[in-house]
């Protein structure tokens, strides 16, 4: 099953204005928008597709306060298509759209559907560092403290979900869809990696009681650390709140910044995440502080030490 | 059930939050009265009544409710909204409705107005809890 991750996540909101401001202004690039909703993009195609909570077109709610309304999983070929269609028909109604989309439910209740990548094979630089002993990764006079520059999404990175039954969701998608466990927090639920994508996870669980079922969270990737701390810095200049960051969490590497958003889940930058082959044997720990993060630190207002000349 | 405040850090505040006239009928609006750098409370207004919370919702200890400065409210303005992960409140009891806080309220604070300024009535607890050295 060649599934390589998140392609798009269709939304109904109850507030599309706030919703536009909030995903333009954390630097997804507005390519349709109306009254009725819109469709957000990150640099490789990956979207945010928003409507009116009550547009008849969207996939049925979740009977709790969750706005996600389906979750569009991006393949590889038509031939990963046919076989999801054939493995998932056997047991539940997959239905297939003009466009050849399919649409069906996983085993906690949520709308997912599968088509073709609609993402752009992304040919950008990394973030590029100095480092002693190493190959500069600047040359010299290339600067890099620029805070003219843009800080965009490159690509949509993974979703997590609060599940009422982890054990349920996740065999689901590793023996239905053919995703892999990296690593698991005890109790809590695991990280799970498509065969398509090395990423630690595009995929994350949190066993929760049923009425809270729905999106924890959802994350893009930024080019590196500085851009995540631009992006996010930037956002909090702007008046957008911060909920957890700016951190590096243990379980996958990732630099991490979450923000509350006006779509009822945080919406996190991340940077610099494993990446994991068959190799990788899965880890288990409980879900700590300590656990979730290497680091965590949180922005405050811009300072210089300075003050007046000392007396003479 | 509600969250318990540590009164023994408890601050009496000397500054009222604001005037009443720069508090808009139907909107939230949130406010730092320590100093800390980020609001920890926040105020709805409706009509002549007012109604004073934390911003903390119930659901993760100290978590941050609002998704902008002063945006505490769902799209209709007719319930509290933590815009971490959807949870809607009453406006008048702060009790969940729905979401990952089913059932648990959020902690209020008093309120007075004197003089047409708005005050915390009583202590006031840190956002941040000092750290025990």
């Amino acid at each position: 099953m060649r599934i390589i991750g998140p392609d798009e996540l269709v939304f109904g909101v109850d507030d599309v204005a706030a919703c536009r401001e909030f995903l333009v202004d954390y630097g997804l690039m507005e390519k349709a928008f109306s009254d009725e909703g819109g469709r957000f993009e990150a640099l490789d195609g990956s979207a945010f597709t928003i409507r009116k909570r009550d547009d008849a077109s969207l996939p049925a709610p979740l009977p709790t306060a969750n706005m996600l309304r389906q979750t569009i999983w991006g393949v590889e070929d038509q031939a990963t298509l046919d076989a999801i269609e054939a493995e998932l028909s056997k047991d539940r109604a997959v239905e297939k759209l003009a466009d050849g989309t399919l649409t069906t439910r996983d085993d906690a209740n949520f709308e997912i559907a599968f088509r073709i990548t609609r993402r752009v094979a992304l040919d950008l630089p990394a973030e590029l560092i100095n480092s002693p002993g190493a190959k500069p990764g600047r040359a010299p006079n290339v600067i890099g403290a620029n805070d003219e520059v843009e800080a965009r999404p490159r690509t949509l990175s993974h979703v997590v979900y609060f599940v009422p039954d982890m054990d349920k969701m996740a065999n689901f998608y590793v023996e239905r869809l053919g995703f892999v466990v990296t690593d698991k927090f005890t109790n809590t639920g695991p990280f799970l990696r498509p065969q398509a994508n090395n990423d630690h996870h595009v995929l994350f669980m949190i066993q929760t009681p049923e009425y809270m079922q729905g999106l924890e969270h959802v994350a893009f990737h930024m080019q590196g650390p500085t851009e995540l701390m631009l992006a996010g810095s930037r956002m909090v200049q702007k008046g957008y709140q911060s909920f957890w960051g700016p951190g590096r969490h243990k379980f996958g590497s990732n630099w991490f910044w979450y923000f509350n958003s006006p779509l009822g889940t945080h919406i996190e930058y991340d940077a610099d995440m494993d990446l994991h082959d068959g190799d990788w044997v899965e880890r288990e720990t409980p879900m700590t502080k300590d656990a979730a993060q290497m680091f965590l630190f949180e922005n405050v207002e811009k300072w210089v030490p300075g003050g007046p000349p000392p007396k003479k | 059930m509600m969250a318990t405040e540590d009164l023994t850090q408890a601050v009496e505040l000397t500054e009222p939050l604001c005037h009443l006239s720069e508090l808009v009928d139907g909107r939230s609006r949130g406010f730092d009265p320590l100093g800390e750098g980020r609001d920890t409370m926040f105020v709805v207004r409706q009509g002549e009544r007012l109604y004073g919370y934390r911003n903390h919702c119930p659901h993760y200890d100290q978590a941050r409710m609002n998704w902008k400065k002063d945006e505490f409210l769902n799209g209709a303005r007719d319930r509290i909204m933590c815009f971490a992960h959807g949870a809607l409140f009453d406006i008048a009891s702060g009790e969940c409705e729905i979401g990952p806080c089913l059932g648990q309220r959020l902690t209020s604070v008093k309120l007075t107005v004197r003089d047409g300024q708005v005050w915390i009535s009583g202590p006031y607890v840190p956002g941040r809890p000092r750290r025990s050295s």
